[in-house]
Parts: C-alpha cells; structure tokens; sequence
C-alpha cells in the first residue's frame, strides 16, 4: 500500500545531475546489499550439495563443482535425527496450538466491551511484556515445578504470550458486537461464541499469528540446552548446534563401519546440509510473512 | 450485550433486587465464564511471570540466600549481600563489564546508524521489484536462528572458508586467518553478524514511518528546489526524527545486552577475554556451575543498570527535545 505512495514521490522531482548519481550510487549500494543478505544462504546451500573432500579445496563461488545428495543423506542417518525432527515437529505443532488456543480464549475475554475485568487484565498481560525475567529464578521455578527435562517445558511456559493475545483482542474489537450478541440471545455460551463464531472470522490473525510463533518454537535452542540439558528431547536446532561446537563427525566418518559413500565428506559439508534442513522450512513458510505480518504491522504503524 | 436477565430482573419492584451490588452479582453471574477465563489466566501468569520476576527484582529472595536445588527454596541459608561482593571481587569482572558495554555499545550506536541507513535507501530506490526483493531478502535473517547464523559464519569465515580465499586471491592478506577464533577482531565480527541479523527487520518501522510523511511536503520541497539528496535531509530525516528518537531511547538501555546466543555458539577459549558478558556470565556460573544465587546476584545487577539507563535517557531526550517514551 505504502510502496505505490513512496513512488509518487519521485514524480515532484526533476532530473539533474546529482540526482543521477544519487540514483546510480543507490542502486550499487542496493545490489550490495543484495549480495550480502542472499551470498552466505547460497553458499551453504553449494557447499551442502558438493563433494566434502572437493570443497576443501575451495573455489566453489556460484555452482557446486563435484554435484552429490550424500551430505544430506548422512544428515538423514546420523544418529537421533529422526528423532529430532520429530520433536521439533511436535513442538512447533504443540507449541502453537496451545499458545493459539489459550491467547486466543483470553483475546476474546478481553474483547468483551461489558466485562468488569478486562482492563485489569489487559494491564497485566502488557505487564507480562516488560518484565524481564532473570535466567536463573526462571531455571529454579522450573525446577520447582518438576518441569525440566520434559517435553511440556516446550509449551507450557509460554501458554500465555502477551503480545498474541492484545493482537487477537484488537482484531476481535474490531468485529461486529452484534454477532456475539445475536448467539447470546440464543443461549450460546462464551466458548461455543469464541469458537462457531469469533475463531472462523479472525482466521487472518490467527494465521499471521501461527506462523510466528511456529518459527519462534522451531528456532528456539536455548531453553532445550538449558532446560531439557538430559538430551532426550533434544530439536533439529540441538543437533545442529551440536555439529558446529564438536569435531566428532570426522571421526565417524573415518571408521570404517560407515557407508562407502561418506568418506567424501567433511565436517563442513555436513554442517551445511544441516544448516539448510533448518532453513528450507524458514524459506517455504517466508511468503506468508510477507503477505500477513509485515504488510500487517506497517498498516498499524501507519495507523498508529 | 446478553441483557435478557436485566430486562427480567427490571421488571421487579424497586429496592428488592436493583441495589448496586445486585447489579454488580447480575453483572458477575452473566460474565462468569469469562470470569473463569481471567482467573485461570491470571494464575498462569502470576506462577510464570511474576514469581521469576519477584525472584528477580526482590533480591532479598533470590540473590541473598545460598540457594540449593536439593533443599528447595525454603530450605536454603540467608547470605545477605555475600555474592554482589564476591562479583566484583572477582578479577574477571572488568573484563565482563568492559565486553558487555562496548558490544552493547557497537550495536546500539552502528546498527541502530545501518538500519536507518537501510530504511533510507530502500526509501529512494526507484525499481519498486528491487526495492521489494532486496526487502525480502533483507528479513530473512532475522527468521533464522543464531544457530544458523554461527553456522553461516564458521562457513564464510574459517580457514578454509570463502572469506579468507577471496582475501588471499586478492593479496590482501598472506596466510589464512580464522577469523571466527581471533580475538582482536572478535568485537568487530560479533557487531557485523548482529547488524547483519537484525537491520532489515529494524528498517520496517522506519519504513512506515517515512510512509506516513506528509506528501505535500515533498511538493513543496520541489517547488523550492530541492534535490534528491535535498529531500532526504530536509524532509524525510526530520520525518522520522520522532521515531528514531523514541526507538533511541528504548534502545538504550540495550548497552548492557552485549549479546549472549551468539557469543555461546561462536565464542571460543581464544576468544574469551573479548567475549564474555555479562549474560554469559551468569549462564556459565549461574547454570553450568549451579552457583544460582550468585547468578541471580549478577543478573539483578544488570536488570538495574539497564532500569536507569532507560530512565536516564528518557530525562535527557525530555530535556532537549519533546519526545519521551514516558
């Protein structure tokens, strides 16, 4: 929307000299910058798809130079993969459907224009965004709670995320209080109301909103090194970072009990192919963040 | 809304029923599911916000007993002010404040600068498919994981990785150096990944700044013969000046962030004297350690740095200008 007015601009402006080298410095800077956000992505990507012991050699700018799918393979049977996968998987489901469940049931609480609680507990919500929350209380109150090395200290926790449920509550405000009202008059309770009603309508929202909170749950390693440090629930993002703090690999890879065609590769490649596995999920779901968030927070900061 | 229940309890005689607190019993029996709704959440939030955050603040819980996780929070000793002495006691401690100020500082003065600049330039690009692709491109980064980004940069930046090829090639340097290892260039490589990572996502709220610009300023600048780079010091940079000095203010006290995923991925025991932080500090005594309480000590030291640090500015920024977060 913006974009068609930033254009207009350059309607008022007419032509010199330096306006010309203006335009020509920034579009150099503009293809610089290009390079600099897009290379390092590239490059692991034609690491990740080249022979490991070819690419020790260097030289691979553009193109891999000795094609093979091994890296990947080798990533795939590595030990605990799968697993990993899986528990990224779940998290990531889990995580977002439960935060979107309870966000979702609070926004509409606070939506409701008659409630006598709300504006306490819209304050409390925005409280629960500024507070910074030491590392260590929140290790030790996990621990109280019997919540570490557990998969539900992937979900739980974070039940309830402020900046979720005021987004929800401002697009619910914004519908129609007579489609509620009407399914009051009809005896409908308030979760038949949230959920036949309010959920099919806010679609848009919740959408935009799954898919942040999916990419947040499926980037976070932190608190899986912190509080799930047993390794049984260890992410996609844990075996990662695993490959880029230990050499071990180099070592599988010498024994002789490994398949034939791993003895190619190297530590770099491998982590390559890691690194992409990661990424290529971030890099199939960015098309909705362009449509739904950021066109969506540039609206509110217009709106303001 | 849902007035059936009133409409019926109207209808009955004045003094029986219509007194305030039956209107507010009416009104509590009407909303009682959304009132179940309130109180589960705030149960929530008071056992996962409020205790680590009273753990945090009231330091006479946390930081001033010698917590054990066998004997449980009440079983533990009371110790007083032992580990904010025994933290600056420590002979590593101006290392950590020295490394935390001055990453902090690199990210709040160069990148908070690159993200401006970024914003602008995209603001001027006249290709509008340029201008939506180098966009894209530019958030990218902030989707991925610091694990991603450290692995990007062992990559780029080893010994055998492409950096140290094209420098080589180029005859600007003699032998590899891994870059990710040294130590002397270690602050200026932390600040080149962070800027990396986060400018093209800071840009956005510069962006919808400049696009709620008056327009007719932009005709009047033509009219009095502004140029190209005219416009943007005149017009566009005062535009936004609100905005930045607002997001200055809140970015401040980002001073004491010298960053902590990134330095427990990438730093190494060649690296340590440049990169431990405060954050790491605490997580690598506090956690891996088990000396919680005086992490807790340390941690609650930077949470007050970082309260009057805001406030600080906030009063200068009130001074000298009209802008004021609060």
């Amino acid at each position: 929307m913006f974009q068609w007015r930033l254009t207009s601009v350059l309607f008022y402006i007419k032509k010199t000299k330096a306006g010309t080298v203006f335009d020509i410095f920034n579009v150099i800077l503009s293809v610089v910058f290009f390079f600099l956000f897009f290379y390092p992505f590239w490059n692991q990507l034609i690491l990740s798809l080249n022979e490991g012991t070819d690419a020790v050699r260097g030289g691979i700018y553009w193109w891999p130079r000795e094609f093979i799918w091994s890296n990947y393979e080798y990533v795939v049977t590595v030990a605990g993969f799968g697993r990993s996968v899986i528990v990224s998987l779940l998290r990531v489901v889990i995580g977002t459907v439960t935060n979107l469940a309870a966000c979702g049931i609070l926004g509409y609480v606070l939506a409701q224009k008659s409630f006598k609680g709300k504006k306490f507990m819209r304050l409390i919500t925005v409280l629960t965004m500024c507070i910074p929350m030491g590392l260590i209380p929140t290790y030790i109150l996990y621990n109280e709670l019997n919540l570490l090395d557990t998969f539900t200290v992937y979900w739980l926790p974070g039940l309830i995320s402020g900046w979720n449920v005021l987004m929800i509550t401002s697009y619910i405000e914004n519908q129609p209080d007579a489609l509620m009202e009407s399914a009051r008059l009809d005896g409908a309770g308030e979760l038949t109301i949230f959920a036949r009603i309010i959920f099919p309508i806010s679609v848009p929202v919740f959408a935009a909103l799954a898919v942040i909170t999916g990419v947040n749950h499926w980037n976070s390693w932190f608190d899986v090194m912190v509080y799930n440090a047993s390794g049984d629930y260890d992410t996609l993002q844990m075996t990662l970072r695993r490959l880029l703090m230990k050499s071990e690999i180099a070592k599988d890879l010498m024994s002789s009990n490994v398949n034939e065609a791993f003895k190619m590769l190297t530590t770099t490649t491998i982590r390559a192919a890691t690194t992409m596995v990661v990424t290529i999920p971030i890099a199939i779901i960015y098309p909705f963040f362009q449509w739904y968030f950021v066109g969506g927070i540039s609206l509110g900061a217009v709106k303001g | 809304m849902a007035k059936q229940k009133g409409a019926a309890a109207s209808v009955q005689p004045v003094g029986v029923k219509s007194g305030r607190f039956q209107k507010l019993k009416r009104e509590f029996k009407r909303d009682r599911q959304l009132w179940i709704v309130s109180i589960l959440a705030l149960a929530f939030m008071i056992v996962f916000y409020l205790l680590p955050m009273l753990g945090n603040y009231m330091a006479f819980i946390m930081a001033f007993i010698d917590y054990k996780v066998r004997k449980g929070f009440f079983g533990s000793e009371f110790v007083g002010l032992k580990y904010f002495k025994q933290f600056f006691s420590l002979p590593d401690v101006w290392l950590v404040i020295r490394n935390t100020l001055v990453m902090g500082g690199l990210n709040i003065t160069i990148g908070f600068v690159a993200s401006i600049i970024l914003a602008l330039m995209l603001n001027e690009l006249r290709f509008k498919t340029m201008k939506r692709v180098l966009q894209t491109v530019s958030y990218l980064p902030h989707f991925v994981s610091w694990v991603v980004v450290a692995s990007l940069a062992m990559s780029l930046f080893s010994t055998d990785g492409i950096v140290n090829e094209v420098l080589i090639n180029m005859g600007l340097l003699e032998e590899p150096v891994n870059i990710v290892t040294k130590g002397d260039t270690y602050w200026i490589f932390i600040t080149a990944l962070n800027i990396w990572k986060t400018m093209g996502w800071s840009s956005i709220i510069y962006m919808s700044a400049m696009a709620g610009i008056d327009q007719e300023l932009y005709q009047a600048g033509a009219v009095d013969g502004l140029g190209r780079w005219g416009m943007v010091w005149h017009i566009t940079i005062p535009g936004i000046s609100s905005t930045i000095i607002m997001l200055f203010i809140l970015g401040v006290g980002g001073i004491i962030n010298g960053g902590f995923e990134q330095h427990l991925l990438l730093g190494s025991a060649t690296t340590r004297e440049f990169y431990e932080t405060i954050d790491t500090y605490v997580y690598r005594y506090g956690l891996e350690m088990g000396q919680y309480s005086f992490g807790t000590a340390v941690g609650l030291f930077k949470v007050l740095i970082a309260v009057v640090l805001l406030v600080i500015t906030n009063w200068i920024s009130r001074l000298f200008s009209d802008t004021a977060v609060f």
